[in-house]
């Protein structure tokens, strides 16, 4: 079994690599710089609250002793009392704000982000799309982008808040002891530099490959469930179950690391938060015996030094998995540059289509064998004609390359004399029709499935087109008739019928090229029989291109006896075999 | 394309849900007791470090008035400001025993539930299991779980930490002012209320948040997996706004249940911070002499400064507890999904066997052809949207036997091999088995896991020499391929079989057939959408095992195979129409007038 160890990333590498999510951010630059700003506020509100207290409750300490004593003192309670108020009030009105406003910012930029990803799904080489699983998409789409918010929510802003926090209890301290505010301010800085940086550095190949062992567990367990049946019957349960511990206790390995690292993390933040206040304590008590300070002024700045923890308490933990934010953008980042969009503008008239394919090779990447090896064909308009071919043929992938589903790597293909190229995406999308091996039907309603490739079709069009592939009478007497629900993936229909109605769905659209992937595969001999005579004249209208297994001319099976010409494809494999690769 | 359609659909009833939280809740406190003593000493560590905090402040506040009150004395407060340091350090490493020790048991707890969904899983088997689809089930099973780490590891220990710490912290200001304390304890008893009442609405919300999250996954699997179809019609576009709308509206519900989750907090950042303030100011006016009434003369600077330092630590468990509160709602609506697939598995109809009745040890001449490897008696099954799919029939299987099942798409063929093979219990009726048969196992979509070709076949025969899995290979007519990968059978394959044609694929499910010493091979509709090369391979593979004495059951339509049937059944509307046959050229006959008929 295969455990692809990520390699390790250095921090420089790890910040170019999120360096084009950080720029996607700049739409909303207004938005993120208020973000902080509330951020500040919030902190230096709570510095404030203790400061001014202490400071408060020191100063009437000592003027309540003297007039005890007989003094004659005065002390503005006014305006300390009112600054209380107001920093009490403002932490808890910019924090509200502050949280409500950024998590805004924030979903506003993921659902742009979720669109703009689909549409590089959507305009991505299929080659490539075919290369992952669903699954896999779905993860990279919710997720990783999820995951992306933690840029600027967890590692953006607050050390910057906590740089700003810094900055003001070091300018508050200089007021009194610069000295010891040039002290400080070193040991916040290193403090601030390991808590980010230091921690991002340790925790970051544990938390991006956690990511990535995260992803591993779930395919694994898919590729289990769905081959419950197999393992099953083998009474080989208990060896699938066995990989799955495997793959979780690595999981956990790397989960007890990080936990580890964020504790580490979490115990120096106190113990800067600490010793800052202690090292302000000593020096203001050295600064009262020397008269530099007075005793309220003594008092307030170890209190101030208290609220760094509204900055500094919360950084280890969120940098420690800032490697789960990287695997995030890498994967993303993967997707975006894989993105190359059609260019072609020709259009094709409708009727039949010629079509000349020439010296076309094509393998997919990763593959063992090539797909399709130099197949030449010269199909005039109106023909019937079958490619056959054992599995591994090429026969799906002639059939992407000709709806310009994927790119030709070598040879080329003309439709009606232009280089299928120079087609735009919405002619082919016209011109070709295909009935894929596999029906996709979507989790929608019959008549939604049906009108695909032509919403304007009306209901009389999608039941002559039911009643083309026979299935007019059993739609009738579903209860819902044409709004009926055709579950997740068309579950509810079994596998005969959703090729039906792919077929259906096909003759709605009424392309000039026609592309029958084993049309009539899992039906039986009399659906077969109905339905090829039903559809007859509507296909000799077009080229259509079957792609079966096998044909024979002198004695067609059922469904297939308009084919005038064969075509057959070797199994490359064998080719290359003889040979030798 | 309907669009919103999938996006809206109905919300639980209100009452419906508060229910079934507070068994979620139920459920997630009982799991915690399973790892007691961890959850326990992490608890401990909490409580150390909160009483840590406390001497702290508490000598901080001396040092300090002392400092203030002979300025000239500083040398003998170093030793106390050594008493400083050394209580720092302690509480850094209780803060971390504490954080360690709730992971610790965050980790086993979580690894826990994993297996018993897991075992779950397997108790509902292949059939019930694909209710579910799969990628929701891995969902769950990776995500859901990782769902319930914050709960275990944060929340169920500060939920202790909350009512000790601040009782403390209440005791020591007690002894110094009970007008302070007062202050102090009756902002408290409101928090736990507010939060109460604004968590309840969060509650909600968090679940609706949940909804949200899962239908967004399942509307955009769905996009996915029909995106060949989206392009061939040309309709990326509008898939693209449609996806970007079901995002929008996601964001939208999000921001609805963070509202709200934002506002208890708020609640309490707003009576911690009021308080203090409450608090200075009492402190300070009644240290001026300007309060005459209760024990604010009293003041000194000492219990002045001890007071305002502790305050904030009164309010820090609670603030710290509402920081986990989205722990706890995502452990909440996570433990919902899966308490669903664990009451699932209690409730399925179990699926052992009866075993089949010895044949008459008396009548020995007899026993041959009475031996029967299966027997299923008055056999029903329904399929909760399709309704009887299945039965009631009868069969009985005898050793040796090639039975071909055959009938229109949709009549019952793979749900009676299922039915067979014990992959789903019969709704009613009777299925027999000898003891300790084995099975083996092939439909349309083979078994096929990331790692070589080898692996993928030990999967199933771990004992399997390399030299008998070229055999099953080249058997199973995959020799040129094999001959054609440099690496052999350690040759890997991608996820998901990524490498192989559909028919190799097939081929090496074969293979894993012939790996298998099982007596009784069932095969779902083996040679749909194959080549004729694979299909000739396969057949050939189903003639060999046949004469290897192996008993056959194959669901199908293709002649050759139904040529090989020494008994046929034609299933119609999940019934079997009787015409039990026993020579391969009688099946053929029959078999065309079956279509005619029907």
């Amino acid at each position: 079994m295969m455990h692809p160890e990520s390699d390790s990333v250095t921090l420089r590498e790890a910040l170019s690599r999120l360096a084009p999510w950080w720029r996607l951010h700049d739409r909303y630059r207004r938005r993120l710089i208020l973000g902080v700003v509330l951020m500040m506020l919030t902190a230096c509100s709570a510095l404030g609250l203790l400061a001014v207290s202490g400071w408060f409750i020191t100063a009437s300490a000592l003027t309540g002793a003297s007039l005890a004593a007989g003094a004659a003192m005065t002390l503005d309670v006014y305006t300390p009392g009112s600054g209380i108020r107001l920093f009490a009030v403002a932490r808890t009105v910019s924090r509200y704000l502050e949280r409500l406003y950024n998590h805004d910012t924030i979903l506003r930029l993921l659902a742009s982000l979720r669109g703009t990803a689909f549409d590089a799904l959507v305009t991505m080489d299929p080659a490539r799309v075919a290369a992952r699983r669903s699954s896999d998409w779905l993860n990279r789409l919710t997720a990783d982008i999820d995951t992306l918010d933690a840029l600027y929510l967890r590692l953006a802003a607050p050390p910057l808040m906590a740089l700003g926090l810094i900055a003001v209890l070091v300018v508050l301290v200089a007021i009194w002891l610069p000295q010891t505010a040039v002290w400080l301010a070193g040991l916040l800085l290193l403090g601030w530099a390991w808590l980010t940086l230091g921690q991002a550095r340790w925790g970051l190949n544990a938390s991006r490959q956690r990511v990535t062992t995260l992803e591993t567990l779930r395919s694994a367990l898919m590729e289990t469930l769905r081959g419950q049946a197999e393992l099953e019957a083998y009474e080989a349960l208990g060896s699938a179950r066995q990989r799955l511990d495997e793959i979780e206790s690595r999981l956990l390995k790397d989960q007890w690391r990080l936990a580890v690292i964020a504790a580490i993390g979490n115990g120096l933040a106190s113990l800067v938060i600490g010793l800052s206040w202690l090292l302000l304590l000593a020096a203001a008590m050295q600064g009262i015996s020397d008269e530099r300070l007075t005793p309220a002024v003594m008092v307030m700045l170890p209190l101030a030094a208290m609220a760094l923890s509204e900055g500094l308490a919360g950084l280890p933990a969120a940098f420690t998995q800032a490697g789960a934010t990287l695997g995030a953008a890498e994967r993303l980042n993967e997707l975006s540059f894989a993105t190359r969009p059609l260019e072609g503008r020709q259009t094709l008239a409708s009727g039949a289509v010629r079509v000349q394919i020439q010296q076309v090779s094509w393998r997919y990447p990763g593959a063992w064998f090539e797909a399709l090896h130099e197949v030449t064909l010269d199909i005039v308009p109106g023909t019937q004609l079958a490619i056959c071919g054992a599995s591994g043929s090429g026969k799906s992938t002639l059939a992407a390359l000709l709806t310009g589903q994927t790119r030709l790597q070598s040879g080329s293909i003309l439709l009606n004399d232009q280089p299928i190229e120079a087609c735009s995406p919405e002619a082919l999308s016209h011109a070709v029709g295909c009935l894929t091996q596999q029906v996709e039907l979507l989790d929608a309603s019959l008549a939604d499935n049906l009108r695909l490739g032509a919403r304007q079709a009306s209901d009389a069009q999608v039941w002559q087109a039911l009643e083309a592939v026979d299935l007019a009478e059993w739609a009738r007497q579903l209860p819902q008739g044409l709004s009926t629900r055709v579950g997740e993936g068309g579950r509810q229909v079994s596998g005969g019928q959703a090729r039906r109605l792919g077929l259906a769905r096909l003759v709605l659209t009424d392309p000039g090229l026609l592309i029958l992937d084993e049309p009539f595969s899992g039906l039986d001999a009399r659906t077969t029989q109905r339905m090829a005579q039903r559809l007859e004249g509507w296909f000799k209208a077009r080229t259509v291109i079957y792609l079966l297994h096998e044909h024979d001319l002198a004695s067609p099976r059922p469904g297939t006896q308009s084919i005038t010409r064969v075509h057959s494809l070797p199994v490359t494999s064998s080719v290359l075999a003889q040979k030798k690769l | 394309m309907a669009i919103t359609e999938s996006v809206k659909s109905p919300v639980g009833n209100a009452d419906r849900g508060t229910r079934k939280c507070s068994q979620a809740g139920r459920w997630l406190r009982q799991q915690a007791t399973r790892e007691r003593r961890l959850l326990g000493f992490a608890a401990c560590f909490g409580i150390l470090a909160g009483g840590l905090t406390v001497a702290q402040l508490v000598l901080a506040a001396w040092v300090i008035s002392e400092a203030i009150a002979s300025p000239a004395a500083l040398g003998e407060l170093m030793w106390p400001f050594v008493g400083l340091l050394a209580l720092l350090g302690a509480r850094v490493l209780a803060t971390g025993g504490q954080e360690l020790f709730a992971q610790r048991a965050s980790q086993r707890l979580r690894q826990a539930i994993r297996g018993e969904v897991l075992t779950a899983l397997e108790t509902l088997g292949p059939v019930r299991a694909a209710r579910y689809h799969s990628a929701e089930l891995a969902q769950r099973w990776v995500e859901q779980v990782e769902a319930l780490e914050g709960y275990f590891a944060r929340f169920h220990v500060q939920m202790r930490l909350v009512v000790i710490t601040p009782l403390v912290i209440l005791a020591i200001v007690l002894s110094q002012d009970w007008l302070a304390a007062i202050l102090l304890g009756l902002t408290a008893p409101l928090i736990p209320l507010f939060m109460a009442l604004v968590g309840m609405g969060a509650e909600s919300l968090n679940r609706d948040q949940f909804q949200a999250v899962s239908r967004l996954s399942r509307h955009f699997v769905d996009r996915v997996r029909a995106i060949t179809t989206l392009r061939l019609f040309g309709l990326g576009d509008l898939a693209t706004r449609e996806v970007t709308l079901v995002a929008d509206d996601y964001r939208k519900r999000s921001l609805r249940t963070l509202r709200l989750a934002f506002l208890s907090s708020a609640v309490l950042e707003f009576f911690a911070s009021v308080s203090i303030a409450v608090v200075a100011i009492y402190i300070g006016f009644g240290l001026l002499g300007d309060i005459p009434i209760g024990p604010a003369d009293e003041l000194t600077l000492f219990s002045a400064l001890v007071i305002l330092l502790l305050a904030p630590e009164f309010f820090q468990p609670l603030r710290t507890l509402s920081q986990f509160y989205h722990d706890r709602a995502s452990a909440l609506a996570a433990s919902e999904t899966l308490m669903e697939i664990l009451a699932a598995a209690d409730t399925a109809p179990p699926r052992h066997a009866d075993p089949v009745e010895k044949p008459a040890p008396r009548d020995a001449a007899d026993s041959p052809t009475t031996d029967e490897l299966l027997r299923l008696t008055e056999v029903c099954l329904s399929h909760p949207e399709r309704g009887q799919v299945l039965g009631p029939l009868g069969l009985a299987l005898m050793e040796g036997e090639v039975l071909v099942i055959s009938g229109t798409s949709g009549a019952g063929k793979s749900t009676l091999l299922q039915v067979m093979a014990g992959f789903v219990a019969p709704d009613d009726g009777i299925r027999h088995i000898r003891a300790r048969l084995r099975l083996a196992w092939m439909d349309q979509r083979p078994l096929l896991m990331q790692g070589s070709l080898a692996d993928n076949l030990r999967i199933t025969a771990p004992e399997a020499s390399d030299a008998d899995i070229t055999l099953a290979l080249e058997r199973a007519g995959l020799k040129t391929v094999l001959a054609a990968l440099p690496q052999g059978i350690d040759t890997p394959l991608g996820e998901g079989g990524r490498g192989l044609s559909g028919g190799q694929a097939q081929r090496l499910a074969l293979a894993r057939v012939f790996l298998s010493d099982a007596a009784l091979v069932l095969l779902d509709e083996p040679t749909a959408s194959l080549d004729a090369e694979t299909e000739r391979h396969l057949i050939a593979g189903f003639q060999w095992l046949s004469t290897q004495g192996r008993t056959l059951v194959i669901a199908t339509h293709h002649p050759a195979l139904i040529a090989m049937a020494t008994s046929h059944l034609v299933l119609e509307e999940g019934q079997i129409l009787p015409m039990a046959v026993t020579t391969a050229t009688a099946t053929r006959q029959q078999h065309e007038p079956t279509g005619d008929r029907a």
